[in-house]
């Protein structure tokens, strides 16, 4: 069965926000919410600035999921995690327990950099977040769907948004190889086989954790960056 | 002179506060510049390595933000994996477990001992022992108390005992509901608490007879005997000072932080709040067990006492008849 996921290539990213900004137009989601970011580090010092594109990373076993009270997250068939907006209650919990910030609220200060403060009591508003260009369990295409999730493009068998517009794509494959041996494309998704990425696999923040606390060998070097890997595409392996 | 030595003081803590942050920002500095040195070397070795790059994304790395907003820096956050595996293990075990096993060691000690009867005649003479206002800031506290209790639980536990039975859209609507009516009396809740303090301290302090009543606790609590009390007995003060008093602070602090997020408060401190408000609620429940059956089916006369704000003289004598005497005299 295949299994969706993103891989950004930080060689290639240039930071020019276009997946950010191609996500926002495709769904055109809530003010205030960007469901991709960049993020930048060792900014303009030449041989060590690097860009990663960032956004739900649809993980194997999902944090959200574990911890929603209303248990509204759901997995597709192609490792997609996707959510019930009618169900969700705007607790935050998935906020608290998502490792790369994904799930966001219209209302919230506290997961909307910049925003207004109109979440007294709590009051979040329903969770949003990536859906791989998905949808949700509304029916596929209709107008309820792109209200609450935005563009189902996934079911028209398109890339997703952010995927289409990057300014450096290389190709588009689907991946088969087994994680040590992905090349990483420039922002930019596929459906991996995963011939032996089966469940079980731990959640990939406590992978890299790992992975960073070994020594500093050349071995180490390898399996930080296999694990980083193995983490951004979502602790399949 | 007064006003230069105060100028001294606040510009000596002043500067000391600036001269830490700065000496913590070359710290965080010098590490970056180290790592972002070390991927340049890297980068003539050993082409497309970027492991010295990867080190700096791992969980809780310090990247600084190109977008406004408190965390729009941080990669990946690794203590929400703490979180879960806190909240989700030990703190929904444990916690369920206590709210099942408190009820049933109850209900088997009432059907062993039954309920504390007065043991002589009632006089028929009623004494005041609860004024109106405190009657009403008791039951102001109770009832916002068992508000939040319900739908807190319902929150943390619905999910795995009331999504079988009542499926997803119907327990969505309830966990909704739960979760506006629980931040809305929280607060509510806290107020009401802190009048109680204010109105109940004075006679839950701590005197050297209660320890009389530590001692002979087995034989009051079964009936078997009585210690001399003031206004409350010991049992009273530990149910005042480690529940309501204490445990009320932590609830209430760690209630306002989820309740209200719009100081840009960060995830961290929202997880911690999450598992302080968990652990101490589920305590202060099945603390507040111990005391409903008190206060109700397990003593005779006293739900009256609180209902109506007299007692008869005597039970007063006979449960406490150190305050029963302060009050004749």
């Amino acid at each position: 069965m295949a299994r969706m996921k993103f891989l950004c290539d930080a060689e290639r990213c240039i930071e020019c926000n276009g997946c950010v900004t191609a996500c926002k137009n495709e769904h055109e989601v809530p003010w205030g919410i960007n469901r991709r970011r960049v993020v930048t580090v060792n900014d303009g010092q030449e041989g060590a600035e690097k860009s990663m594109s960032v956004a739900c990373m649809h993980c194997s076993d999902a944090p959200c999921m574990a911890v929603c009270p209303v248990d509204c997250f759901y997995k597709t068939d192609d490792g997609v995690v996707l959510h019930d907006k009618d169900l969700c209650i705007g607790c935050g919990y998935c906020f608290y327990a998502c490792p790369f910030g994904a799930p966001q609220f219209p209302a919230s200060n506290a997961s909307t950099p910049g925003g207004k403060s109109s979440d007294w009591f709590g009051a979040r508003g329903k969770m949003d977040k990536c859906t791989f260009c998905a949808g949700g369990p509304e029916e596929n295409g209709s107008d309820a769907e792109f209200e609450k999730y935005g563009r189902n493009r996934f079911v028209r068998r398109q890339i997703a948004g952010c995927v289409q517009k990057c300014v450096r794509p290389k190709h588009c494959s689907v991946v088969t190889a087994t994680c040590s041996q992905i090349y990483i494309a420039s922002a930019y998704w596929f459906a991996a086989k995963a011939r032996k990425c089966g469940a079980g696999a731990p959640p990939m923040a406590s992978l890299i954790t790992m992975s960073a606390r070994r020594s500093n060998s050349r071995e180490a070097d390898a399996c930080v960056d296999s694990a980083t890997c193995r983490g951004y595409v979502g602790g399949l392996r | 002179m007064k006003r230069r030595a105060l100028f001294l003081t606040a510009w000596l803590g002043l500067s000391s506060i600036l001269g830490g942050a700065s000496m913590t920002g070359v710290a965080a500095n010098s590490a970056a510049n180290h790592q972002s040195d070390m991927q340049v070397m890297r980068q003539t070795e050993q082409p497309q390595n970027n492991a010295p790059v990867w080190r700096r994304y791992a969980p809780d790395g310090n990247i600084p933000p190109r977008q406004p907003g408190a965390r729009a820096g941080v990669l990946i956050q690794a203590s929400g994996e703490t979180w879960r595996q806190i909240r989700n293990g030990p703190v929904t075990l444990i916690g369920g477990l206590l709210l099942i096993l408190v009820p049933i060691v109850i209900a088997v000690f009432y059907a062993l001992n039954g309920p504390l009867k007065l043991h002589g005649q009632p006089s028929g003479r009623l004494v005041q022992r609860f004024t109106y206002w405190e009657r009403i800031i008791h039951w102001s506290t109770a009832i916002t108390f068992v508000v939040l209790a319900v739908t807190g639980v319902l929150m943390f536990f619905g999910r795995y005992v009331l999504i079988p039975i009542i499926g997803y859209t119907g327990f969505s609507w309830f966990a909704a509901l739960s979760k506006n009516v629980h931040n809305i009396v929280g607060p509510l809740f806290i107020f009401c608490v802190a009048c109680m303090f204010v109105m109940f301290a004075r006679e839950n302090l701590w005197r050297r007879i209660d320890w009389e009543w530590v001692k002979k606790a087995p034989q009051v609590l079964t009936g078997k005997g009585h210690a001399p009390s003031g206004k409350y007995n010991a049992a009273e003060k530990g149910w005042f000072w480690g529940g309501v008093a204490l445990l009320g602070l932590v609830v209430g602090i760690s209630g306002l932080i989820l309740d209200f997020p719009n100081f840009a408060q960060t995830r961290e401190t929202m997880q911690i709040a999450n598992i302080v408000h968990g652990v101490g609620a589920l305590l202060f429940i099945a603390a507040s067990l111990g005391h409903i059956y008190m206060g109700t089916i397990g003593t005779e006369g006293a739900y009256e006492a609180m209902r109506t704000g007299k007692v008869d003289e005597t039970w007063a004598k006979e449960h406490h008849a150190l305050w029963l005497d302060e009050v004749k005299s």
